[in-house]
């Protein structure tokens, strides 16, 4: 525990249990609305904001949002436009976040290739204080967001169409829910990284779905293996000296590998009971 | 008092004309059922009254208001409502509570009338000892009756019902026809049901509309056959 004395394993710490938050009260719509791939997108699409931000010379958190958000009223807008195949809207969206993306970054060869890596793989015993700070501020954003609108977003997930029927503005709630992901995604990118924050926002739900019967359990349980998985594998970065993204994601699939096999021999045993 | 009013309605396909003038109306206190041939457009045309088709002649309208000057609340169950994922974490309870919320529950907590009506309509269906099992360790026909539960507990004043009998025995059926026969008479609820069985249903319903198709057309295209309105 002496890892704790150190001021940036304490920051990187408090993000952790503050992404153990966030990530599965977004993560479990995303799996549900069959969205999982749309963090991946938006961290695509958040690179072309950092490529932007550096190309112009702006800070790269403020393109970053500002690039997020359109991509998700596009997203939302392509998805309406090939309805019975709306993953394609996700297709385009992050092929040409990553295109732009590189085509800013070969066009702006004066900049770091350090800031740019950061990005990509992020690094979360980096974080600076005035990050935890706005990690926090997002935290109690999307939990207010989340005890306020738990219920339309059950119905919009359980059926769009007998949401829509029951009167919610499912259109505006998509955009907003995609925007509200985009948002955490730009933040949450330089501590996670492009490449991996998808992993970090779906997996502690998908794992939780295996465990949890009822909705609200899920929850619970996703907060729970968020804590763990995201303290065991700061704390296991720190140990073996390995980059702490890959290795919290590295232990969210064991957990998930785990719960599965357990799931599979309990359902066994009761089949097997009942015979 | 006209609960849904659909009139001169052509929609199209891409290019393709499926349906075409067509004319009709749901009253309050009316039970319905909408028939035709498999792929008559039948389900087309309920979305496009419930808005979420556009038709390209003509307009389909829902009461903004019920009876009782009210907001008028619409309960749908589409086809197939049934075969949702599997893996859905939710309890039955969970489920069927979540049609509540359309009574100004989206924001505030469910209060005790809230569980009575959620317990009365999961008894109704006899889905009451599921009421924690989680949805998708159910059958096809045991989802489909908690599906039936949420939209009873949800008490709308317009009932959109697609094929929703599909995988219920023939007493379920009976049962079910009744229950609608009676919100329809006793509460002055509107009911438009889609069906293939309307010789099942006939002795419950009021009125029976049926898709057709165009003598004249070489496309895929219905209009109603007003002759058998009863």
């Amino acid at each position: 525990m002496e890892m704790f004395l150190y001021g940036f394993m304490q920051r990187a710490l408090i993000a952790s249990l503050l992404m153990a938050v966030i990530t599965p009260l977004l993560g479990l719509f995303l799996v549900l609305r069959r969205q999982s791939l749309l963090a991946d997108t938006l961290s695509h699409v958040s690179l072309a904001g950092v490529a932007l931000g550096l190309f112009v010379n702006i800070n790269p958190t403020i393109t970053t949002l500002i690039v997020v958000l359109i991509a998700s009223v596009l997203i939302e807008f392509l998805s309406n436009l090939y309805r019975t195949y709306s993953e394609v809207s996700i297709a385009i969206m992050m092929s040409a976040g990553l295109s732009i993306a590189l085509v800013l970054m070969s066009l702006n060869q004066g900049a770091s290739s350090m800031s740019v890596q950061q990005y990509l793989f992020g690094s979360i015993v980096t974080i600076s204080t005035a990050q935890v700070i706005i990690l926090a501020i997002l935290t109690v954003l999307i939990v207010v967001l989340f005890l306020l609108f738990k219920k339309p977003m059950y119905v919009l997930t359980f059926d769009e169409e007998t949401a829509f029927a029951e009167g919610l503005p499912v259109r505006w709630m998509s955009i907003v829910f995609n925007a509200v992901t985009g948002v955490t995604i730009a933040i949450m990118m330089p501590i996670a990284g492009a490449l991996l924050v998808s992993a970090i926002m779906i997996l502690p739900a998908a794992i939780a779905m295996r465990l949890g019967r009822s909705f609200n359990m899920v929850i619970l349980v996703g907060v729970v293996v968020g804590v763990i998985g995201m303290v065991g594998g700061l704390m296991s970065s720190y140990q073996f000296n390995t980059p702490p993204g890959a290795t919290i994601t590295l232990l969210f699939i064991a957990i998930f590998i785990i719960c599965s096999l357990i799931k599979v021999v309990s359902v066994r045993r009761q089949v097997n009971k009942q015979k | 008092m006209k609960y849904i009013e659909v009139k001169d309605l052509t929609f199209y396909y891409d290019e393709e004309p499926v349906l075409q003038d067509i004319n009709f109306h749901i009253d309050s206190g009316e039970f319905v059922i909408l028939t035709g041939e498999n792929g008559a457009a039948k389900s087309t045309l309920i979305r496009n009254v419930l808005g979420l088709l556009h038709p390209a002649k003509g307009t389909a309208e829902i009461s903004k208001i019920n009876l009782e000057d009210k907001k008028l609340r619409v309960g749908y169950i589409p086809q197939e409502i049934s075969s949702f994922n599997a893996g859905f974490p939710s309890t039955v309870y969970e489920l069927v509570a979540s049609g509540r919320y359309q009574q100004n529950r989206w924001l505030r907590r469910l209060n005790k009338k809230d569980h009575d009506h959620i317990k009365k309509a999961l008894e109704t269906v006899n889905m009451w000892s599921f009421r924690n099992h989680k949805i998708g360790e159910l059958s096809g026909g045991q989802k489909q009756r908690v599906c039936l539960a949420r939209i009873f507990a949800a008490d709308p004043d317009l009932f959109i019902l697609d094929e929703p009998t599909t995988g219920m025995d023939e007493k379920s059926r009976h049962d079910f026809y009744e229950l609608l026969q009676h919100e329809a008479h006793t509460h002055h609820k509107g009911i438009l049901m889609i069906t293939h069985d309307h010789e099942d249903v006939s002795e419950y319903i009021d009125r029976h509309i049926k898709l057709v198709r165009k003598e004249d057309s070489q496309w895929r295209c219905f209009s109603m056959d007003s002759c058998n309105e009863l």
